[in-house]
């Protein structure tokens, strides 16, 4: 059909093409042949590029955003490859040229646990990444200090490795949804102008996040009305239920509130005396002008020390120091230092972090109330046993007392549809927001039903709130409840090997809808409930690994399976 | 049969079952066999309880539903259910246990409950503290020692008591062997307790013709005890069904037959009366035996009140008819007369503290257990004593009805080396310091865990008897055996109603006083005083420790001198109790 010189033409120009080039030629002309104006169509070849976008999610919400982004980067016409940091390859890492990363911040800063092979590598290993061009998006919680700390760790060190910054780091605070799509825009729409500029960084296109918090956290200053231990003597718990008072005070169930401790007074006194320090003593830290025994007692964390932060202490100590996870007394106290190397040492010290708690109260059933509950938490230092310091500050207050907070809200969190049926999995704490979801249903009169699974160690002393869940039950809003205590066995037995008696009618639930919330320690308990739940599919759908692991994926894809594990 | 329906309707004419039927009665009869929802209680995880029916119906396994008062208040701030756990009383006719079962009762009160192992006023054991869940492991190691408590609790026969000692007849051991006989004899024929806590599968299905209980049971507990001359050790008068033994020339000819006897009664409610049996007649022969025995209950079966269980023991049940009707009633079913109650004579209740040689030459050694609690302290560790002299496997264990226990059936050559565990742990040392006083004395359990209670009782007991003591010693009376017992409610269950001194709890720290009991146990006492705090009681018993020091005549005991002496009783009224 066509002309002999033409025919030539195109021959040369396909002749040395490679696949890809031949399937971008192949797409080019059909688009030529299409009504498409052939500006545009010039326009979409120029920018058609093939893109990484990778991801680091614990709750699943960075694959749910990474997922969008690689829809709306596919709809733009690009090449995308989506994968999950746990599954990436990290020898192809050199060979990327674009690469996105959405990745969350857990607890204290740390990655999450799929993504930490990847996180270990270009912290570690550093290969050189000269070609690579990249953005990152990085989902965290301003309620914690070091907000969006993965992401900033990932963004400075691709641009340590040679990397070239596209977009500056975009943070994300919990209400991500706009901030994220106002992103993924921006990088679209740079890499549609990418081959016409000379300049790849546009750093004007996005403001970088702010690391204030958002004006419309406000902090409430509320007055404890009561406060139980929840656990009978002879418990080796102590578990405290606290009713706050707050007017005006404005959330939703499932929310949480966040509370910021101080440090014991007591504690910092000995401290400032081991190091012959002056409280009075003015002292720099951020850029702000505190005395020494304010900064200590108000802003900074001193019980629990991260390793950068005993890092700093080791250089200015000028010694080796062995210990980590250790506290800046017992650091002093081992490792004396004088006034003004206590000061350099502050100076890298973290702000102390506002502790999260479920809130286990419905808004329905106490308006101008929160209520939660929170063990009194003990770890060992050097063979020593520690109270945690939130405990230590609210195991302090008594009836009547001010505490100031803040609603941290939790919209991942949330009843269902009236008519849904609710399992409830928690052990310990964990029970908290089950609390206030039974309240709340019970309120409404939801006619869906509801399972409670708790475990704890003792059932004559550690059953938190037994006779509340014993009206529910009495009253049938409460279906079915399960219960696993440690202590009345002869082998250990936890909520999972409780779920797994209950594997049958579990399933059953599970198929007829109902959705399953899963509250309290990551570790172990989460992880091995979730594996629990997975094998239950397995059994009882009959499942290969493969269709079990789909059938999950399928129910957390429709919101059914739903977490909060600390 | 039909006879025994006729009665049941000269009864409705008499007005008697026109009252309805009480909540528990219905509970009985639709329990298909003692199983009611007990199943489904024990999986009902949320509460420590079981359900509200299953309650009543429990006892008929020998388990009361019990919860820890004192921590109901703290439990309740806490959002916690109260502290609800079960107390498991075996059934040891005659309280006789080998070795190796003293054993496993060792380590099982050890594992599951909370250790102390508490010899009851009647000759058994029972265990408190055991959570729901632990019952069904509780009972089947039990069970693999054949140890159960079938009908230990509930509307049944209980256990058979039996005088306890050796050393009491040549014929203790045919005498003992009835208690097993009349106990296995009148145990329910339901196999609920087998399936419901033993596994044994079949549930439900429920088939099994009871000719003596049918499907009502009795009205209310029934009691049985045998009793040796001259030894009255079982308080044989306060059971509903009392026999004692009749032996002459070396031979046991028999038993007269006691019935009525019962101590309970409810403060504030006239109707309600201790009572001893009363002697019908004699009966010989074991298969006469059985089946005299066997009647008292199906006559309180078909007699008994089932409206009102305060008034549904057998003892109104023989007031009411009369003790001339219900003999009657009672020859009737029995297709045979019952003889003239042969002379007998009782001279003491007090155990025989120390060793005994029997007529076999058998060596007993009676230990005190103050209130029954076997359990270590610091300075007496009686329980760990006792595990290793089980361990040896050379004695028995009989337990008695003063709530002590006899190291028993000890072979001459292995009386040392019991005698020197006995030493090593102080038992021998314990048995004898303590006064005579204290060793006579008992007390029920009360606070925390019985339901009833409203005074304390053993906890508080031993600690009262120190300042009693102080008074005896004023007036040099401390060797003067004066039986004195404690109970927290007026239901009677450690017998102060047949006591010398009897102290009844009617409210916290408040008891009435009651004397002028004998030391045999053939009479009740009267009740002297009101509602008396500690001072008020220590000042009553100085004042009558004074006169009786002064005024009685030789070999006069307490009891007898109180009755006698004018002026002191009726002080208050001149009704017993």
């Amino acid at each position: 059909m066509l002309a002999e010189p033409k025919l030539k033409s195109l021959s040369e120009l396909v002749s040395d093409l490679s696949q890809e080039e031949l399937i971008w030629v192949n797409k080019y002309l059909t688009g030529l042949v299409s009504s498409a104006s052939k500006e545009e169509l010039v326009k979409q070849a120029v920018v058609q590029q093939r893109i990484t976008i990778a991801f680091g999610t614990e709750t699943g919400n960075a694959q749910r955003l990474a997922t969008h982004f690689a829809t709306k980067a596919k709809q733009a016409g690009l090449l995308v490859k989506l994968v999950g940091l746990d599954q990436y390859r990290l020898a192809d890492l050199p060979k990327e040229k674009y690469f996105f990363t959405v990745i969350s911040t857990q607890g204290e800063g740390e990655p999450p646990i799929g993504a930490k092979k990847f996180y270990d590598f270009i912290l570690a290993s550093a290969p050189g990444l000269t070609q690579l061009q990249f953005a990152v998006l990085a989902l965290g919680d301003t309620a914690y200090p070091l907000f969006c700390k993965t992401g900033e760790e990932v963004d400075e060190q691709f641009e340590k490795l040679g990397g070239s910054r596209l977009l500056p780091l975009q943070k994300c605070d919990l209400d991500y949804e706009a901030t994220a799509e106002k992103w993924m825009v921006n990088v679209l729409s740079y890499l549609e102008n990418s081959t016409k500029a000379t300049n790849p960084t546009i750093a004007s296109a996005v403001a970088p996040a702010a690391s204030a918090k958002p004006a419309s956290r406000q902090v409430y200053e509320g007055t404890i009305l009561s406060k139980i231990n929840l656990n009978a003597s002879g418990s080796s718990k102590r578990t405290y239920h606290f009713e706050i008072a707050a007017e005006d005070v404005n959330y939703v169930t499932g929310d949480s509130i966040a509370i910021t401790p101080r440090n014991p007074q007591e504690m910092v006194t000995r401290i400032l005396s081991a190091a012959k320090a002056d409280p009075e003593k003015l002292v720099t830290w951020k850029k702000e002008t505190y005395s020494f025994e304010d900064l200590l007692v108000n802003k900074l964390n001193i019980s629990f020390l991260s390793d950068k932060s005993v890092s700093q202490y080791e250089n200015i100590y000028g010694n080796t120091i062995p210990e980590r996870k250790i506290s800046l007394l017992a650091l002093l106290q081992k490792y004396p230092v004088n006034e003004s190397q206590l000061e350099s040492i502050i100076a890298h010290l973290n702000p102390v972090a506002p502790r999260i708690y479920n809130i286990a109260s419905s808004p329905l059933v106490y308006p101008g109330e929160v209520h939660i509950t929170v063990l009194e938490e003990h770890y060992l230092e050097n063979g020593e046993d520690q109270e945690g310091i939130c405990t230590q500050f609210l195991k302090e207050k008594e009836e009547n007392d001010t505490v100031s907070f803040f609603i941290q809200t939790n919209k991942r969190f949330r009843l269902p549809a009236e008519d849904k049926d609710v399992i409830m999995i928690g052990r310990g704490t964990g029970i908290a927001p089950f609390r206030s979801f039974m309240a709340e249903r019970d309120a409404t009169g939801a006619e869906g039903r509801n399972w409670l699974l708790f475990g704890e160690e003792d059932f004559t002393t550690d059953f938190l709130y037994q006779t509340e869940w014993q009206q529910y039950f009495n009253t049938g809003v409460l279906t079915k409840v399960s219960l696993a205590f440690t202590n009345n066995e002869e082998e250990p037995f936890l909520i999972q090997h409780k779920l797994k008696q209950q594997a049958e009618e579990f399933y059953a639930w599970v198929q007829a809808g109902a959705v399953v919330y899963l509250c309290g320690e990551k570790d172990p308990m989460g992880k091995e409930v979730e594996d629990t739940i997975l094998n239950i599919f397995k059994e009882q759908g009959n499942f290969s690994d493969e269709e079990a692991a789909q059938y999950f994926e399928q129910v957390k894809k429709e919101g059914r399976f739903i977490k909060d594990l600390y | 049969m039909a006879e025994q329906d006729l009665h049941k309707n000269d009864k409705a004419g008499n007005g008697q079952q026109e009252a309805p039927l009480t909540v528990v009665e219905k509970i009985k009869t639709e329990s298909r066999g003692l199983r009611g929802s007990l199943q489904e209680s024990l999986q009902d995880e949320i509460t420590g309880a079981v359900r509200e029916p299953d309650h009543a119906l429990i006892k008929f396994h020998g388990i009361y539903e019990q919860d820890d008062r004192d921590l109901r208040e703290e439990r309740a701030e806490k959002k916690l259910d109260k502290l609800y756990s079960f107390m498991a009383r075996l059934r040891i006719p005659g309280g006789f246990m080998k070795p190796e079962q003293w054993v496993a009762a060792h380590h099982i009160a050890g594992k599951y409950s909370t250790g102390v192992i508490k010899i009851t006023t009647r000759q058994t054991i029972q265990l408190h503290g055991i959570l729901k869940s632990q019952l069904k492991p509780t009972l089947k190691q039990f069970d693999q020692v054949k140890l159960d408590s079938i009908a230990a609790c509930g509307d049944v026969n209980r256990n058979v008591a039996c005088t306890s000692n050796p050393y009491e007849s040549p014929l203790h051991t045919e005498v003992h062997a009835f208690a097993d006989k009349i106990s296995t004899f009148l145990l329910p024929k339901s196999r609920a307790y087998y399936e419901i806590w033993l596994d044994e599968v079949k549930l439900h299905e429920h088939n099994e013709p009871d000719p003596l209980y049918q499907d009502r049971y009795l009205p209310r507990k029934f009691k049985i005890g045998i009793a040796i001359p001259p030894n009255n050790d079982v308080d044989v008068l306060t059971n509903d069904l009392g026999l004692i033994a009749i032996i002459e020339d070396g031979e046991l000819k028999g038993f007269n037959i006691a019935v009525g006897g019962g101590l309970s009664t409810t403060h504030g409610n006239p109707d309600t009366y201790a009572r001893l049996a009363t002697v019908i007649g004699f009966v010989s022969g074991e298969e006469n035996i059985l089946k005299a025995t066997y009647e008292v209950l199906t006559v309180q079966r078909d007699f008994g009140n089932r409206s009102d269980r305060k008034l549904a023991r057998l003892k109104y049940t023989v007031d009411r008819m009369g003790v001339g009707g219900f003999k009657k009633e009672l020859e009737q079913r029995c297709g045979f007369k019952l003889e003239t109650p042969k002379p007998y004579q009782f001279t003491q209740r007090s155990d025989r503290y120390g060793w005994m040689q029997d007529h076999d030459g058998n060596w007993h050694y009676t230990v005190f257990v103050e209130n029954g609690r076997v359990t270590d302290t610091k300075d007496f560790p009686l329980k760990t004593a006792l595990l290793q002299i089980a361990e040896t496997g050379n004695a028995n264990f009989r337990f008695t009805s003063n709530q002590n226990i006899i190291v028993s059936d000890v072979s001459v050559e292995n009386k040392e080396a019991i005698q020197s565990l006995l030493n090593q742990f102080n038992l021998d040392g314990f048995t004898n310091a303590a006064s005579a006083f204290r060793k006579n004395a008992m007390a029920c359990v009360a606070l925390p865990t019985c339901p009833l209670a409203l005074a304390e009782a053993q906890r508080y007991m031993p600690s009262f008897i120190t300042k009693i003591e102080a008074l005896l010693n004023k007036y040099d009376l401390q060797q003067d055996g004066i039986i004195a017992r404690m109970t927290g409610c007026p239901n009677g269950c450690a017998r102060p109603y047949a006591a010398e001194i009897g102290f009844v709890g009617t409210a916290t720290g408040k008891y009435n006083l009651h004397i002028g009991g004998d030391r045999e146990g053939t009479r009740l006492n009267y009740k002297f005083r009101e509602s008396l705090d500690e001072d008020g009681l220590l000042q009553e018993l100085d004042a009558l420790f004074s006169i009786y020091k002064n005024n009685k005549a030789a070999d006069e005991h307490f009891g007898d001198f109180v009755l006698r002496e004018p002026g002191l009783i009726p002080i208050i009224n001149s009704q017993t109790i």
